[in-house]
């Protein structure tokens, strides 16, 4: 469960604060699998960034009981001048990987980046990079999955290797996606919050979200 | 799949992990043309012999009774190691903003692994200078190594505070990092690294020793040689200013540093 408490978010700039949320409290529940809806420039990143305690809050508390991802995009925290197996210790390192070797063939063995993984990040193609970035979360075991688009780069392959590799994580864990193809989001999730003008509405029902998300 | 265990870890442990991922990192990509690490031994060292072989012309082998080498080779070794610790601890909040992704991963752990990467860099360029001193044929002389250490360690951690502070002030106001690199040039000719404070007339002292890497130079020096004298400069007063800057850095951290990654 992840509870937000009088979370107000503004960002400066030269017209003034832009709030993006105003004392707002709401909790999101456990065990659902949640696709986050929202138009463009609605905070879904920014909810999804405060989420995983990437960026405070400007005042408010977030509290969390379970053990959260960072928020997965397409290359956080990979430096284009290490190679990807460094990229992948260096992950490993910071969130506490036991096995470092194991984590590294688990990472080499999903991304198929085969001799690659041993070149710097700066010679991959993008498609590269988002499968090493989603090998890097997918291999630590997380009570919940932040998943901000990234299952819809790469080719057509590694999408599929992707989902399966989410409907088997979804056994054990939850995932909380952020993306605009409602298909994708059908495939992992249940439920949804819709974000519009700064308010959080929790649907039980995936297809009611849509809907209402579809109707603003 | 073989599966992968995360370890339960205290704060003190992640901040280790921590700190030692970003300094592993920090090795990996500091040095990333051709020369890479002996760049930072040939830098120094061209620049002492230059520098040591003009004031040897000047005034001989023997500068305030110190070797004209020696003299040069505390000067620029130190006021490098200020400025380098300086602007890379200042930078490295803005250069690694990406990671503070990781929530693990705080800015001050950035700065500290930057700091530690220079602090190894400086080890191998003073090495690498004193064993080029004992080949030359120079005497090395250090009467009191432990007012050398200190002297050293404390403008590395001047340098850290100051680098903490100018990070942390850059993310809010981005202009501030240019006046650093205005500030910071001109500290090479007032720091003493090439003269000594002896050299100057003394009505221009109070306008040098509001300084404090200008009193860790000289004191560097007298605590190699005794009679190269101390006066003008003080420890007291340096030691006063390093923890100044110190807490005056930590409280700004401490206040702002959250709201400096969320901008």
């Amino acid at each position: 469960m992840i509870s937000l408490k009088k979370v107000t978010k503004y960002y400066p700039s030269a017209l003034g604060n832009q709030y993006i949320f105003r004392e707002l409290s709401f909790e999101i529940p456990r065990g659902h699998n949640i696709a986050i809806l929202g138009a463009n420039g609605s905070g879904k990143s920014t909810l999804f960034r405060l989420i995983a305690g990437s960026e405070y809050p400007s005042s408010g508390h977030i509290r969390t009981d379970v053990s959260l991802s960072w928020p997965v995009a397409l290359a956080t925290g990979i430096h284009p001048q290490m190679t990807g197996r460094e990229n992948a210790r260096f992950i490993a390192r910071i969130n506490g990987v036991e096995n470092l070797f194991a984590y590294e063939e688990r990472i080499l063995a999903f991304s198929e980046l085969g001799v690659q993984f041993d070149l710097p990040v700066k010679s991959y193609s993008s498609g590269m990079r988002s499968r090493l970035a989603f090998a890097c979360s997918i291999g630590i075991d997380f009570d919940v999955y932040l998943i901000d688009e990234v299952t819809s780069v790469g080719d057509a392959k590694f999408r599929s290797r992707a989902k399966e590799a989410l409907m088997e994580i979804r056994k054990g864990a939850n995932i909380i996606m952020v993306s605009h193809q409602m298909n994708e989001l059908r495939h992992f999730c249940d439920s949804a919050i819709v974000l519009d003008r700064g308010q959080l509405t929790f649907h039980n029902d995936l297809e009611q979200g849509i809907k209402r998300y579809q109707a603003l | 799949m073989t599966s992968v265990i995360l370890q339960k870890r205290t704060k003190w442990q992640i901040w280790q992990d921590v700190i030692f991922a970003l300094f592993i990192r920090e090795i990996r990509t500091g040095f990333n043309d051709k020369f890479g690490l002996s760049w930072a031994v040939i830098n120094p060292v061209a620049f002492i012999v230059v520098l040591s072989s003009i004031r040897g012309f000047i005034n001989g082998p023997y500068t305030h009774s110190l070797p004209t080498f020696t003299f040069m080779a505390i000067g620029v070794l130190f006021i490098q190691s200020f400025l380098r610790t300086l602007n890379s601890c200042a930078s490295s909040i803005k250069k690694n903003k990406a990671l503070f992704a990781f929530r693990q991963v705080q800015p001050i752990s950035a700065v500290i692994a930057a700091a530690l990467f220079e602090f190894l860099v400086k080890i191998f360029s003073a090495t690498s200078i004193l064993v080029i001193m004992y080949f030359i044929g120079l005497e090395i002389q250090i009467s009191d190594g432990l007012s050398f250490i200190a002297n050293f360690t404390l403008m590395i951690l001047l340098a850290c505070s100051l680098g903490l502070f100018f990070g942390i002030i850059e993310q809010y106001v981005s202009e501030i990092g240019k006046i650093r690199e205005m500030v910071s040039r001109p500290m090479f000719f007032i720091s003493a690294s090439f003269f000594s404070l002896q050299d100057i007339p003394r009505e221009f002292w109070p306008y040098l020793t509001w300084n404090p890497v200008l009193h860790a130079i000289e004191l560097t020096r007298y605590a190699l040689m005794p009679s190269y004298g101390n006066e003008g400069v003080s420890f007291y007063y340096f030691c006063a200013v390093v923890l100044g800057v110190l807490f005056l850095s930590l409280a700004v951290y401490f206040v702002y540093w959250k709201q400096a990654i969320s901008r």
